[in-house]
């Protein structure tokens, strides 16, 4: 059966490798230079004797921005973020995509309008803004939870997802006597689990990655690890004794590596382990429902 | 990407109003906070566009004062900064498509020929993994990289060609580079997935026949793949015009810079820059407003035209 393969067709296979090899370098090499530079010594940095792997090999600039009360506070409140923000987004996205997955309600199609509409028009920054100020948010920690508690994407996904689920199941249940809370939240939920992972971990993804919304909405105490992060870049912010020091740039630069490998570890630690339900999402998003 | 109502199957039977809704009430009460929800966070800030003809005063609520038509839209008419900001928008989003259109194709078309599934499997993987890091932190890797004193691409110019270290961030010429070529290291395996699953539709007779008439495997792509997956490729590219003035404005946000602001200036900025930095309200709002109804045009009219050309739109 097979076949003796041609010059040109090895060819082509070596190439195709070459290239494949060359995108996942380029995807992880970003990762492990910044690895390596936060576990080197300052000395190794400023002779640029670091690429890939670290010199001086110690966990100084982990142990340190672990001291410094201003990371430690932010790393927490990114946790508290996308804890709650998860949870009430995934609650309200349930609450409403479970009524509009059901096309013959009435007044679901004038619903689905009002939803999609949002996502073609929206009031722009600043109407948001003052909206988010004059209802009394800025300021306060909901301030980075409420106004985003249902992402009109993951809405059409989970509604898509519950599509999915047969109808007869349901209609045993009413006969039972079961009304439709009790449905979706016996039946309708232990069988979405899959759907509620996918945009579960999209929500959290946005959560933990938010800046822009703390720098605008926050006090300073309140700030998420990533605002944090992108102030000690900008150099408006400087954490503990790297500021005034004498070779404070190299120790500001293992520093900044380590909180950019420290706040981007849940993710590249839980991703692997999650990557199908990410993926699933943006096909079942687009898989017409 | 086409999302798509379906019809209702089966018409329900009219019943009386008030048996309808005693059957089905639990769902209309879930829906009454996600409704909720939309109108004050998506239908009051729409409306608070009204901002934008309107002149706002501290304190006096956030829909403005008293009407003044379309002064602010004049100002910024007449203004070279809203100018300028709407010209670097659209090359910024033309360059980008031109570069980033393309090569998530081209990817994708490779990776289909990776006949090892469990390393087409890692390599997918590992593709995917960017677009799930922080913006903050693809600038902060890119500045480290770039740094002029001690980042890698410096050093290594530094001492291979011997030239002087460059500032890549603050260089205007490398903006928009740098500005493309990170959306490419983010986004390139992500988009792959929708051509990839336009790939994997195929009707694998076509290949066994192109096989049969001793096609070449780059044959095969040309007269098999990419003709099957062109549909997919309209409809990507004319959602991607459509959505030509939303740039990444957190990006373009964290790469600016007084220096680079000749080009690193677009509407979003701007339009934070003048609001929210200056508190010109009424003045951010027009230019807010403005951009948003060009938007909401372009994408009407791209999906209309997708939807003539190809049967496929978003909506």
């Amino acid at each position: 059966m097979k076949k003796k393969r041609s010059v040109g067709d090895v060819i082509f296979d070596i190439i195709i490798y070459i290239v494949m090899i060359l995108t996942l370098m380029i995807c992880l090499l970003p990762f492990i230079y910044m690895l390596a530079v936060s576990l080197s010594d300052s000395n190794s940095i400023i002779n640029n004797k670091v690429i890939f792997i670290p010199k001086g090999f110690n966990f100084e600039a982990y142990k340190k921005i672990f001291t410094y009360p201003d990371f430690f506070k932010a790393y927490g409140n990114t946790v508290f973020y996308t804890f709650f923000g998860t949870l009430i987004s995934l609650t309200l996205t349930t609450l409403f995509a479970y009524p509009l997955s059901k096309v013959h309600l009435r007044g679901q199609s004038i619903i689905m309008k009002f939803v999609i509409f949002t996502m073609f028009f929206s009031g722009g920054l600043i109407p948001n803004y003052l909206l988010v100020s004059s209802i009394g948010l800025t300021g306060t920690r909901l301030a980075m939870l409420i106004p985003f508690a249902i992402n009109q994407f993951n809405l059409i996904v989970l509604i898509n997802f519950f599509k999915t689920i047969p109808e007869e199941i349901e209609d045993a249940a009413l006969i039972d006597g079961l009304g439709y809370f009790g449905i979706l939240y016996r039946i309708v939920l232990p069988l979405s689990k899959a759907g509620l992972a996918t945009i579960g971990l999209y929500t959290a993804v946005f959560f933990w990655n938010d800046w822009f919304n703390g720098l605008i909405y926050l006090k300073t105490n309140q700030f998420p690890v990533m605002l944090i992060l992108r102030n000690i870049v900008n150099g408006t912010a400087m954490l503990g004794d790297a500021a005034g020091s004498a070779d404070k740039a190299t120790i500001a630069l293992s520093i900044k590596s380590a909180v950019i490998i420290t706040s981007t570890l849940p993710i590249i630690i839980l991703y692997p382990f999650l990557q199908k339900y990410f993926v699933k999402g943006m096909t079942v998003g687009s898989v017409k429902g | 990407m086409a999302l798509k109502k379906d019809k209702p199957e089966t018409v329900m039977p009219r019943k009386p109003i008030t048996k309808y809704f005693r059957k089905y009430w639990q769902l209309y009460a879930m829906m009454v906070l996600p409704i909720l929800y939309f109108i004050i966070f998506k239908y009051i800030p729409m409306f608070g566009n009204i901002l934008a003809f309107r002149r706002y005063r501290p304190g006096l609520g956030p829909f403005g004062t008293e009407w003044v038509g379309f002064h602010y839209f004049s100002r910024f008419m007449r203004d070279p900064a809203f100018w300028r900001a709407f010209r670097n928008t659209l090359i910024l989003s033309f360059e980008n498509l031109l570069i980033n259109f393309p090569i998530p194709i081209i990817f994708a078309i490779l990776l289909n020929e990776v006949r090892n599934l469990k390393f087409k499997k890692l390599v997918q993987t590992v593709s995917y993994m960017p677009r799930f890091i922080s913006t903050v932190v693809v600038i902060a890797i890119l500045k480290e990289i770039l740094s002029p004193s001690s980042g890698l691409l410096n050093n290594f110019l530094t001492s291979v060609f011997n030239i002087e270290p460059i500032y890549f961030m603050n260089e205007p010429k490398y903006f928009r580079l740098l500005y493309i070529i990170t959306d490419t290291w983010q986004f390139t395996g992500w988009t792959a997935i929708i051509y990839l699953a336009a790939i994997t539709g195929i009707n694998p007779d076509l290949y066994e026949a192109a096989k049969i008439d001793g096609a070449t495997r780059l044959q095969q792509i040309w007269y098999v793949t990419i003709p099957s997956i062109l549909p997919t490729i309209m409809v990507m590219l004319i959602l991607n015009i459509g959505r030509m003035l939303s740039l990444g404005f957190e990006k373009v946000l964290l790469m600016f810079t007084p220096s680079n602001s000749s080009v690193s200036d677009i509407i979003d900025t701007l339009v934070y820059r003048t609001g929210l930095a200056n508190q010109n309200y009424s003045y951010a709002t027009a230019i807010g407003l403005f951009s948003g109804i060009i938007g909401l045009i372009l994408v009407s009219t791209s999906n209309k035209v997708s939807k003539k050309l190809t049967g496929d739109g978003i909506y």
